[in-house]
């Protein structure tokens, strides 16, 4: 099994303040993890640190090479550029662009095929803001794919979207990880949806980080236990 | 204008119209950045700091002329070196344009109200332009003209000055363009794939306060403004992908103003504020689209 990520001991925060510590993690191959936590308690934290976005503060991180495409929450992304969909997902291959060089011919191929793997063939010269919220983040999921990458990294893909949206994202992934090998790790707050998605999960909690069956971390009595009070900060139960 | 034909009109005012013409291609782009970037406020505040630089150059150039070596006996002989007066003016905007950007960034780090700083920044330069050119011996008209955006002073010289800043502002934004509007757009994103975000943000505000300190200095403020703000904003509402954003919001520039110099000549207006009333016009059309 090939490693794509793995931490040892590491601690990530902001300043002087650690806010998640003593990370022991391996991501391999074939990996489909979840993040999950109650709020504040360092999930985007990690999650920066696994995309390279934080240094850690204490102890190490090996990434492979080139492994990684990151999917942001398209709620970050301002709707008043007047970007074209194809525009966004050429956005994937920047990354390998210098200078003066024309957009090659074989990313903007590639590009027109990740929007047909996505289900959105015929919405390339579409205004990226003017597309649903779920159609929006098969198209940054797309943009993801266009480095090739062994591993997707997803920002609350499914927050904010309706049901039907939601399965054909989760849908998507679980294609993209049974027929592509690409492992998936996704930061969440919907109970419900990691509960069926994925079958094992990153338990955020008071700095801390435990990996488990999705089954037993988030299980109705463990999640009473860990909320006395609910309402506080609890991920949803959608 | 009144007694002046097309032709006379032409050959006064033709350094002006090619001036204006060239901005119109180049400061609608670097416009588009500042709306899209929701900075729009500064293409507003700069040039007011930046004629606020050159009306403070007026009033300092006594003693510029005194003890700096000027190739002049006196302020009002400094006046007629053009060449001269024109690279000390642009100095001072250059000057006020880039310290006002690094003060308002500076301050913007602090997470205050960023529309209350930049409004702040506007009257202060605005008093500051009076209060200067109240004690500048020489260049009051200098000043007047610029504000009023007669464009009458642009010569060969300006001219040149324009060419070479504008050419050089696009050339830039045309090899960046990718990396300006990916680290525009998704910041974290660039980081993720290896861009120099900080360095690319720094440009981003090289070329600005460029543009704005020549383009103050050459055209005035209200042009400026004009061309900065009204195209990209007029452009915004068709454009379905960056790059037609770019090029319809040059478009529109350039007629506005076309038509702003048609106006001009027509209606016997001050041409500045004739192309930025023409560029209103193209907002219009956007008031009965459904947002």
């Amino acid at each position: 099994m090939v490693t794509l990520l793995k931490l040892e001991q590491a601690g990530f925060g902001y300043g002087s303040k650690m806010v998640v510590s003593g990370v022991d993690l391996t991501v391999d191959a074939g990996d489909f993890l979840g993040i999950v936590g109650p709020n504040g308690a360092g999930k985007t934290t990690l999650f920066r640190g696994l995309l390279g976005l934080l240094q850690p503060q204490c102890g190490r991180i090996e990434r492979a090479p080139g492994a990684i495409g990151y999917v942001p929450q398209r709620e970050n992304l301002d709707p008043i550029y007047p970007v074209s969909v194809a525009e966004v997902v050429h956005m994937g291959a920047y990354g390998r662009l210098r200078g003066l060089r024309g957009f090659p011919r074989v990313d903007r191929e590639r590009a027109a095929q990740l929007l047909v793997r996505v289900g959105l063939a015929d919405k390339g010269s579409a205004a990226f803001a003017s597309l649903s919220g779920g159609q929006r983040q098969r198209v940054l999921i797309a943009r993801a794919l266009m480095k090739n990458p062994q591993l997707l990294l997803l920002d609350e893909p499914t927050s904010g979207v309706d049901r039907g949206a939601q399965q054909k994202i989760l849908e998507l992934l679980h294609d993209l990880h049974a027929r592509e090998h690409i492992a998936v790790l996704l930061v969440s707050h919907q109970v419900s949806m990691l509960r069926s998605a994925v079958e094992e999960v990153l338990w955020v909690s008071d700095g801390r980080v435990r990996r488990g069956p999705t089954r037993e971390i988030l299980a109705p009595e463990n999640l009473d236990r860990v909320y006395e009070d609910a309402s506080s900060g609890a991920p949803e139960e959608d | 204008m009144e007694g002046v034909g097309w032709q006379e009109f032409f050959s006064l005012f033709r350094y002006a119209l090619i001036a204006a013409l060239l901005a119109a291609c180049v400061l609608p782009v670097v416009g588009c950045f500042l709306f899209v970037r929701r900075t729009s406020f500064h293409g507003i505040a700069l040039p007011q700091l930046a004629l606020a630089g050159v009306a403070l150059g007026f009033a300092l150039l006594p003693w510029c002329v005194r003890h700096l070596g000027w190739p002049a006996a006196d302020p009002q002989a400094a006046l007629d070196s053009k060449h001269a007066l024109m690279n000390y003016s642009l100095s001072w905007a250059g000057l006020f344009s880039f310290g006002g950007l690094a003060v308002l960034l500076a301050l913007g780090r602090r997470g205050d109200n960023e529309i209350g700083r930049v409004a702040a920044a506007f009257a202060i330069a605005n008093a500051s332009i009076y209060i200067f050119t109240r004690w500048a011996p020489v260049g009051k008209a200098e000043v007047d003209e610029l504000l009023q955006g007669e464009l009458s002073y642009v010569g060969i010289h300006e001219l040149h000055t324009l060419l070479v800043v504008l050419l050089l502002v696009l050339g830039v934004l045309f090899l960046f363009h990718r990396d300006l509007v990916l680290v525009s757009f998704d910041r974290e994103m660039s980081r993720v794939l290896g861009k120099r975000v900080l360095a690319f943000e720094a440009l981003l505000l090289v070329l600005t306060g460029l543009t704005v300190a020549v383009g103050t200095m050459i055209l005035g403020p209200t042009l400026l403004f004009g061309l900065l703000i009204l195209p990209p904003l007029a452009a915004r509402l068709y454009a379905k992908s960056m790059l037609a954003y770019f090029f319809l919001a040059a478009g529109f520039g350039v007629l506005q103003v076309v038509l702003g110099a048609l106006a001009g000549f027509r209606i016997d207006l001050p041409l500045g504020p004739a192309m930025v009333g023409c560029g209103a016009l193209l907002l219009v059309p956007g008031l009965f689209r459904r947002p």
